[in-house]
């Protein structure tokens, strides 16, 4: 019975609604136990000039808390019922470009400010008479020395970051990813923890640790700066994430048989430091996200002036030659926004643009054309009897 | 309106009666009924913008609903604006209903009050029981109760509407958020070689549908309203959309696809390329898989869920706290979920407050991919609204304006069907010129 007193006393209250006034929605909500609410149903007081453009609001009738309750089972709850007006597109389309136009210049003056230089050695490295063959001359073992010079485009101050960027390498290949031991590397007693590793798992009867293709093929080449035939040292210090160093990477678990298979897939490490100190270790398994990928190698602490001259003494050991892979060598300072990356700006800068664009357009649309309401044009879809 | 009387009364039959002859009243009854529905077609296909109304008892009723004669009754009656049939008995008022959904393959709906319609309340694709009068066995075996018979234009033309509307907004929405998240993945994957990588930590991938995007779609599916129950009442031609199924066409379906498909494209290319292969923050570190997974991941959650908010045209306080809540509590479970131990959480390990927190291209990464995935949405919107407004949404806007009371807005929208219809004729023809009131 209580259901039809209140379809009933809906139904009354539809046609005595007549002006209605626009009240802040969700202070009256709760407290007030407003009865008989229309949701959904607006009317604009005030004239042409009122600012009062809002689309929702609330009717106030005399307060009635039995019904209070039963607004949500009445499907009457206050509501905003946003509508897309002339004066909202064109207000969003240019709010959006206003915003996005000065962050875009701000990251471009942060992307402009870095300075980055980017040397690709693989090819140069390699000695002319094995040009035809460079996976046989990767693969002999010794010393591949190859010296390198880069010239310092514009000033550049401390730290300058040291990368070495690899393309065409997947590290993140599903299979490769899941062949570590997480365990192995926290706690020195799951040593034998190896299953998911394979095949670097065992090497000699004995379990490898770390064990894992990612840890199997840690980059090895190495890098030695100077300046005016003075040394340029690089800290290799803090160059991994702090929770790695000291949560996933044991203070206690040392490296043991590594590399001592048939096969040696990159650096060997010693076994007198333990791994949450093996810095290279732990940046090299963090896995990149995509086949062209920059690792961090170290950090440069003195400033560089515009025109000096580094020479780079590299040990080019790394076979990326068997995939066509590329080893580049990167220095680069950073912003607030990171390293050198136009990308962002220009795109901020392009979407603000494309939006001033659409603002201008809908603008001299809606002048042109003012929408008429009275459009007597049928629906298309009611032509057919019954039909879709 | 003109009249169409099948009936048995005729001087013929009565002296057949009184005769006693089974077999002969039974002949000439058949016949007779077969005579009186033929002039009857003939009369209505002779004028056919004329109303008739067809009354039939439910002793012809017998003869009308056999084997042969059902097809031309059925023609005849669905010819007519209204039928009455008088006098018909439970399966009589049954197999009318059978004979109507078998033959015209339409919805049907039926509504009575006492237990001598159940059969046909059972036999109609919808069955309304009022309870009342005559007890509650109508009411037992219907699909929808109500308590009086005038409440049955508030249910089709109200609730059967946002009915309807919500159910096809909610699938097209979901179609929508699962294409943008699949796509996302399928174009990560084409990254890795198609080694089966997923872009996101597993936990991400599975509660996707269940913690951060369900409550939004549960409550658009329980709240949505795109025209308030008065403005459905007062412009009845809405519920045709319903009919007509206009909401759920196949160009509604495939477009929110695209859509999806397009957010997933805007969302992959610009991450990827803002974020790599450079260092991400201040200290020269590099955004790894962790990070560019994370920050995805939250540009799709993102923008998913003010998609939702874009596209419904009715915000409620639930909704709010569904839509708003749901990014928030994205935030938490990120926070939560990087506190737990590495054996745990394995990629996500402090994620969010060593790697993104503190980085400003995060930050900034984010609100650009949001914004760039709902301009085409909007601008798509704000042109259809402008150019080719849908008719829920020329009352939305009529309902803006406050031209509602207006009677010659009014009448011009109500005059929006260019078919000739005889149903409804006495309701037409006794509105016309009265205000639409509830």
């Amino acid at each position: 019975m209580s259901k039809s007193y209140f379809m009933g006393h809906y139904r009354m209250g539809n046609c005595t609604e007549k002006r209605l006034q626009t009240i802040i929605w969700f202070s009256t909500f709760s407290t007030l136990g407003v009865h008989d609410v229309h949701a959904g149903f607006v009317s604009v007081t005030g004239g042409s000039g009122s600012f009062v453009d809002s689309s929702f609001f609330l009717a106030r009738r005399s307060i009635h808390p039995s019904v209070a309750h039963s607004r949500f089972t009445q499907q009457e709850l206050p509501a905003c019922k946003p509508i897309l007006t002339p004066r909202w597109v064109i207000s969003a389309f240019m709010l959006v470009s206003l915003v996005f136009i000065p962050i875009g210049v701000a990251s471009l003056f942060a992307s402009r400010d870095v300075v980055e230089i980017i040397d690709g050695y693989e090819t140069h490295c390699i000695p002319q008479e094995f040009r035809n063959d460079k996976v046989k001359y990767i693969q002999t073992p010794g010393v591949k020395p190859c010296i390198r010079t880069m010239t310092v485009p514009k000033h550049m101050k401390k730290p300058i970051y040291v990368y070495y960027q690899l393309d065409n390498f997947y590290q993140n290949h599903r299979r490769y990813v899941k062949s570590r031991s997480d365990v192995q590397l926290r706690e020195n007693k799951s040593e034998n923890d190896v299953s998911s590793c394979e095949p670097e798992d065992i090497a000699n009867g004995m379990p490898i640790v770390p064990c894992g293709l990612i840890a199997w093929s840690l980059f090895n080449d190495t890098y030695n700066f100077s300046r005016n035939n003075q040394p340029l040292t690089v800290n290799k210090k803090d160059i991994s994430w702090k929770s790695d160093r000291d949560h996933k990477f044991g203070k206690n678990v040392f490296p043991k048989n590594f590399q001592s298979g048939k096969l040696v897939g990159g650096a060997n490490l010693s076994s007198s430091i333990p791994l949450s100190e093996q810095e290279d270790l732990i940046v090299w398994m963090r896995t990149a996200a995509l086949p062209t990928f920059r690792k961090l190698y170290g950090k440069i602490e003195v400033d560089l002036q515009k025109g000096e001259v580094i020479n780079v003494t590299l040990e080019n050991n790394y076979n990326t030659y068997s995939f066509n892979g590329k080893k580049k060598l990167v220095l680069s300072t950073t912003s607030w926004l990171g390293g050198k990356n136009d990308f962002l700006g220009i795109a901020y800068l392009t979407v603000g643009g494309l939006c001033l664009f659409l603002a201008m357009a809908f603008t001299v649309v809606y002048l042109i054309k003012p929408r008429r309401l009275g459009d007597p044009s049928y629906l298309s879809w009611n032509r057919n009897p019954g039909g879709h | 309106m003109n009249q169409i009387i099948i009936n048995l009364e005729t001087p013929e039959i009565k002296v057949l009666e009184k005769v006693g002859e089974k077999d002969a009243i039974a002949k000439a009854s058949k016949e007779s009924v077969f005579r009186q529905i033929s002039e009857g077609k003939a009369q209505f296909t002779a004028s056919s913008s004329k109303a008739f109304a067809l009354i039939i008892d439910g002793k012809s009723l017998q003869y009308a609903l056999d084997d042969d004669m059902k097809k031309l009754f059925l023609e005849l009656a669905l010819g007519c604006a209204s039928v009455i049939c008088c006098r018909s008995s439970p399966k009589q008022k049954a197999l009318v209903t059978r004979l109507v959904k078998a033959g015209t393959r339409k919805t049907t709906l039926a509504i009575g009050d006492g237990a001598n319609d159940v059969g046909m309340l059972q036999e109609a694709d919808i069955g309304i029981g009022i309870s009342g009068v005559e007890g509650m066995q109508a009411v037992m075996s219907s699909d929808i109760a109500i308590a009086q018979f005038r409440f049955l234009d508030r249910l089709l033309l109200v609730h059967g509407h946002w009915c309807y509307r919500r159910i096809s907004s909610m699938i097209c929405y979901f179609f929508y958020k699962n294409m943008t998240f699949g796509f996302t993945v399928f174009l990560y994957e084409a990254h890795t070689s198609f080694s089966a990588k997923p872009a996101y930590n597993d936990w991400f991938l599975s509660l996707y549908n269940v913690v951060f995007t369900s409550l939004p779609v549960i409550a658009l599916g329980i709240f949505d309203q795109d025209v308030s129950a008065r403005f459905c009442l007062k412009f009845p031609l809405l519920y045709q959309e319903g009919v007509q199924n206009v909401l759920f066409s196949w160009r509604r379906i495939i477009g929110w696809m695209f859509n999806g498909l397009c957010s997933a494209i805007i969302i992959f290319f610009l991450c990827t390329n803002a974020l790599d292969p450079q260092a991400f923050n201040k200290d020269g570190k590099i955004a790894e898989f962790q990070i560019l997974g994370a920050t995805m991941y939250t540009c799709l959650l993102w923008v998913v869920n003010c998609q939702m908010a874009l596209a419904v045209g009715y915000l409620n306080v639930v909704q709010h706290i569904c839509i708003w809540g749901g990014i928030g509590f994205w935030y938490l479970f990120l926070l939560a979920y990087g506190a737990m131990p590495p054996k745990i959480s394995t990629t996500a390990y402090k994620v969010f407050v060593e790697g993104l927190a503190l980085a400003p291209s995060f930050w900034v990464v984010t609100f650009f991919v949001v914004i760039s995935a709902l301009i085409p949405y909007f601008l798509y919107n704000a042109i259809q609204r402008r150019f080719f407004p849908t008719y829920h949404g020329m009352l939305q806007w009529i309902g803006h304006e406050g031209l509602s009371d207006d009677p010659k807005y009014c009448k011009m929208l109500n005059q929006r069907s260019i078919r000739s219809i005889t149903v409804g004729f006495t309701a037409l023809s006794l509105g016309k010129n009265q205000r639409w009131e509830s």
